[in-house]
């Protein structure tokens, strides 16, 4: 009877111990991921978790990373730094995530930085724009985060060398919408006039939200400026576009014009021929991994991929590469991996990151002729 | 009713518990958890000072929160103020601008002031945004440095979460004993006074200005205290600490908890600051759920959960009961 | 500058306040009869431009009857939100009211958000880029066909309000309610009809204003601060001084857009509204209710 007693709590024993040993080598790694689920630019955290989903199915196809498959935990920020703090502080306080990702608004970003440095665990930006959270990473300041995306101001420096290469930098008018973004994009187009000893010819800003643009483009257009500067994005740049046509236009876009998403109507007419725009990313970016990446992010979501669907995925594979390369899903062995990253970007180029941790991935400069979105030239960041 | 000293111990048994958290367990999260809960229950107690006891529906709470923040980021980061004394300023500062706008509008009818009130906040927001000189706008100003607070001789670093939480746990636990002691003084019975009946409570020699402005200085002053001490904890202040959500938030947790009843509000903003987030609803739900308490509360139990178990109370005080003769 | 340049401005500011007219009427409207500011104006907006954004590109509605069929469905749930939520806080104190009107707003707003997220829809049709030009003056078809429906609406509103019986009524309430009730009017029946006709104004506006703008669920937020200025600013409860406030607004946000940066007039509106009643309290065309 002993006996019988004894081979069955030894083999309960040697069962616990073998599936916790299993556990812990094929349990999947996780990766915790603080982004706007709701709120306001819900849209924009909706593509950066599908951008992020896309590259974790694609690796977890290939067999996962060190023999086991990829787990992303997405927790809503709603871009505010209070929230942003509670999900990423409630995600380190479980122990079970080797990386924070995203973060996407520029406070949240700027918010979880210390939390991230406390926990000894890295973190990987992949959207948001502010160029202070560069300023604050790597050499003498925060070791554990890492942002992939260029910054606004090295992109506008690309736009606005090629814009005076065709002379027509001198007189740019400005309007950006009230926000980091926005007034990232003003402060970003003016160091870089500087440098070429210009300045904007002027500078306005609106509310998000707003819907009437027609005053201030009234405004803008008797100034008759050379060229339209326009910092707007989703329900504002929608109405921006539509009333910009209703008041007849006139003068070329430029700045980080969505391209992507003017309405199909408007492009077509070519109305808005002659824009010059600068982007991280454009879907029509011919390289064979871009567009194997288009594909299969509109075979998934009937919508094609757009800026932050882009940067949220590169950002995730780097993530993933620096994984595998650490050999081991611990944060601190990922974090050294992450700084010795040589990855190739689906631009073409190759990601590395600076003293400053910071990726310098080329910025993409786009017109539109003839009704149609074209790459005219990719700059170094 | 419960006796006083049975009170007195359990309130003092309960922030023993609450004091000793984080001994008990190194979970950041339960931790982040109580530093929202200490700083919504000021906010909420606070508009349970004006709304609930005095009968001031007002809208601007989160405005003296957020100038108490960007007051306490700027003087500590500009002028390298003391932590103590940069929110104690904000709170100066939250309280001499509720004065202001108590003052000049409060003469109003009370729809005027509660219009008053949301486009205080609002104006708040926008120049949050737009003074940029001052305020960074919509950048904010992230990196606000850990904090050291001089106590008892010794210089104390606020660099743990842990930190944070006794921190603002004192702080809520002083603010809610000072307004404690306003609404159970003459004061706080002058202002319900005002509350259910305003010109009768005149007729008696009370005068409503004063104690209104009382009340919303009062808030103000908490409110913009503890944003101040807040803003340290998120190390980053921006123009979204004016957003309309904690407005919503604050409003359920008093309407809920019942306007007017001390430990309801305390009690409802313990739940709400904890259970959201135990209940891992999206935040759209959680808000069409708010909404719709809102809703219910207004047509069915305006005194809130308080209110209901008064009126419990009263129905089974009344209740016949049978004589044993 | 040239005078094209401020008949410009004057024109695009005669369209927008028109616009924000027809909502801030139906606000006024509902203040004066029952003595509750609707929190919730904004998303009765949003849902009629929602609910024209569906008609028009999903069941390929024509113009005129989305507009029809978005006002009549406004009506009627006007008519439905006052007998279920508001006939029971009528009278008892205003903060229920309010409180109950920004409840309902949280639910109708986050649960758009919820059903058909933030992505913001526009209405595409033949028309949507039509512009009518005079001379270098231009507005486009569709902002001019909004005007139209406003002035209609006006008018409308007009004759309801001082050729019928129901209109007299609704204004004998607003000026005083123990005293419509001591003539026999049926103060219920009076609330009802004003309540389904402000959120009907609120739901054309919706309507008209979808093609205009892009749809989405938070679009109501923006405009509904600003009705209240408005009401504000025009009296309280006085519905032609709405009216006019609104057009006034709407002239001196487009002319001022002119000369400085946009967002001090945004700030201007609401510091003009805080001035307003503290210097004037009964806005600049007095009341239709006590302040």
């Amino acid at each position: 009877m002993r006996t019988m007693r004894l081979i069955t709590a030894a083999a309960a024993l040697a069962a616990l111990a073998y599936a916790g040993l299993a556990q812990s080598q094929e349990g999947p790694i996780l990766i915790g991921a603080s982004i706007p689920l709701t709120g306001g630019v819900s849209t924009f955290g909706q593509h950066s978790r599908w951008g992020a989903e896309l590259a974790v199915s694609e690796a977890n196809a290939k067999g996962g990373v060190l023999g086991r498959k990829i787990e992303v935990d997405f927790q809503d920020n709603r871009c505010n730094p209070a929230e942003a703090v509670k999900s990423v502080t409630q995600m380190l306080s479980e122990k079970k995530y080797v990386a924070i990702f995203d973060g996407l608004c520029s406070s949240a970003a700027l918010a979880i930085m210390p939390l991230v440095e406390r926990a000894g665990v890295p973190f990987v930006v992949a959207n948001a724009s502010a160029t202070s959270i560069a300023e604050r990473s790597g050499v003498g300041g925060n070791k554990w985060t890492f942002k992939v995306n260029p910054t606004d101001l090295s992109m506008l420096d690309a736009l606005v060398g090629w814009l005076d290469k065709e002379g027509k930098a001198g007189n740019i008018a400005f309007l950006g919408e009230d926000s980091d973004f926005g007034r990232a994009g003003s402060t970003g187009l003016e160091t870089a006039l500087k440098k070429r000893n210009l300045k904007l010819a002027s500078v306005d800003f609106f509310q998000k939200g707003n819907a009437d643009f027609t005053p201030v483009f009234t405004k803008i257009k008797a100034r008759k400026p050379a060229l339209f500067a326009i910092y707007a994005v989703d329900a504002d740049f929608q109405n921006a576009m539509r009333q910009w046509y209703s008041v007849g236009g006139g003068v070329p876009l430029t700045g980080r014009v969505l391209v992507d998403q003017v309405p199909k109507e408007i492009m077509d007419s070519g109305f808005l021929d002659g824009t010059t725009s600068v982007q991280p990313y454009d879907p029509s970016v011919d390289t064979p991994g871009n567009k194997a990446f288009v594909e299969a992010f509109r075979k998934l979501h009937n919508v094609p991929p757009i800026l932050v669907s882009f940067e949220s995925y590169e950002a995730m594979k780097v993530l993933i590469d620096a994984i595998r390369r650490a050999g081991k899903a611990d944060p601190a062995a990922i974090r050294d991996a992450l700084a010795t990253t040589k990855m190739p970007s689906i631009l073409g180029t190759t990601i590395e990151f600076d003293d400053h941790n910071l990726a310098h991935n080329n910025a993409i400069i786009l017109t539109i002729k003839g009704g149609k979105v074209m790459v005219v030239g990719m700059s170094k960041t | 009713m419960r006796s006083g000293p049975t009170r007195i111990l359990l309130v003092l048994l309960a922030l023993a518990a609450l004091f000793a958290i984080p001994r008990l367990t190194g979970n950041e999260y339960l931790l982040a958890l109580g530093v929202s809960f200490a700083m919504f229950s000021v906010l909420a107690g606070g508009l349970n000072l004006v709304y609930g006891y005095t009968g001031l529906l007002s809208f601007a709470q989160v405005g003296f929160f957020g100038i108490g923040g960007y007051t306490a980021a700027l003087l500590v980061t500009e002028q390298g103020w003391p932590l103590w004394s940069a929110a104690a300023a904000g709170g100066a500062l939250a309280a001499l601008v509720g004065l202001v706008i108590g003052y000049s509008s409060l003469r109003l009818s009370r729809h005027a002031f509660a219009i008053v009130s949301l486009s205080f906040a609002l104006l708040c927001m926008i120049v949050a945004r737009d003074w940029v000189s001052l305020t960074r706008g919509a950048m904010g100003i992230p990196g606000l440095p850990v904090p050291t607070l001089a106590l008892f001789g010794r210089e104390w670093r606020l660099s743990r979460p842990a930190d944070f939480y006794y921190l603002l746990l004192s702080f809520a636990t002083a603010a809610h004993a000072l307004m404690y002691l306003v609404v159970s003084s003459r004061l706080g019975r002058a202002m319900r006074a005002i509350r259910l009946n305003e010109p009768l409570a005149q007729s008696q020699g009370i005068d409503p200005l004063r104690y209104k402005l009382l009340a919303l200085a009062l808030s103000a002053l908490l409110a913009g205290m503890v944003g101040g001490l807040f803003v340290f904890y998120l190390t980053i202040v921006d123009p979204s600490i004016f957003d309309f959500y904690y407005t919503e938030t604050m409003l359920i947790m008093v309407i809920l908890g019942g306007p007017g009843s001390f430990w309801g509000v305390l009690a409802s903003s313990a739940a709400l600051a904890a259970l959201p987030d135990l209940l891992r609803f999206t935040t759209d739900l959680r808000m069409v759920l708010y909404g719709a308490i809102l809703i219910a509360a207004m047509l069915l139990f305006p005194g809130g959960v308080a209110g209901w178990v008064q009126r419990r109370r009263l129905q089974n005080w009344r209740r016949p009961r049978v004589n044993a003769s | 500058m040239d005078p094209g340049f401020y008949l410009q401005l004057l024109l695009n500011g005669i369209v927008i306040g028109c616009i924000y007219a027809l909502i801030a009427m139906g606000l006024s409207l509902i203040f004066g009869v029952l003595e509750i500011v609707n929190f919730a104006h904004g998303e009765f907006y949003m849902l009629g431009a929602m609910l024209a954004y569906f008609l028009t590109m999903n069941l390929r509605l024509g113009y005129a009857a989305t507009v029809l069929v978005v006002t009549v469905s406004a009506v009627c749930l006007g008519y439905v939100l006052y007998e279920a939520l508001l006939v029971s806080v009528q009278g008892g104190g205003f903060e229920r009211s309010i409180l109950l009107t920004l409840g309902l707003s949280m639910v109708l707003q986050n649960g758009a958000v919820f059903l058909f997220t933030t992505t913001p829809r526009m209405i595409q049709t033949q028309q949507s880029y039509a512009n009518v030009a005079v001379g270098d003056l231009r507005v486009s078809l569709m902002r001019v066909l909004a005007l139209a429906l406003a002035i209609l609406a006006f008018a409308a509103l007009y004759l309801i309000l001082y050729r019928t019986r129901m209109g007299k009524a609704m204004r004998g309430v607003a000026q005083s309610r123990e005293a419509a009730l001591m003539v026999g009017i049926d103060p219920r029946a009076v609330s009802r009809l004003a309540v389904a006709i402000g959120i009907g104004l609120s739901g054309l506006a919706g309507a008209a204003l979808a093609p205009v703008y892009a749809v989405h669920p938070l679009m109501g937020a923006s405009f509904v601060f600003k009705a209240f200025a408005i009401i504000i600013l025009g009296g309280l409860g006085n519905i032609a001084g709405a009216a006019i406030a609104a057009l006034g607004l709407g002239v001196l946000e487009s002319v001022m857009g002119g000369f400085l940066p946009v967002v001090m007039v945004d700030a201007l509106v609401f510091s003009s509204m805080i001035a307003m009643l503290l210097v004037r309290p009964q806005g600049l065309f007095g009341r239709g209710v006590r302040v």
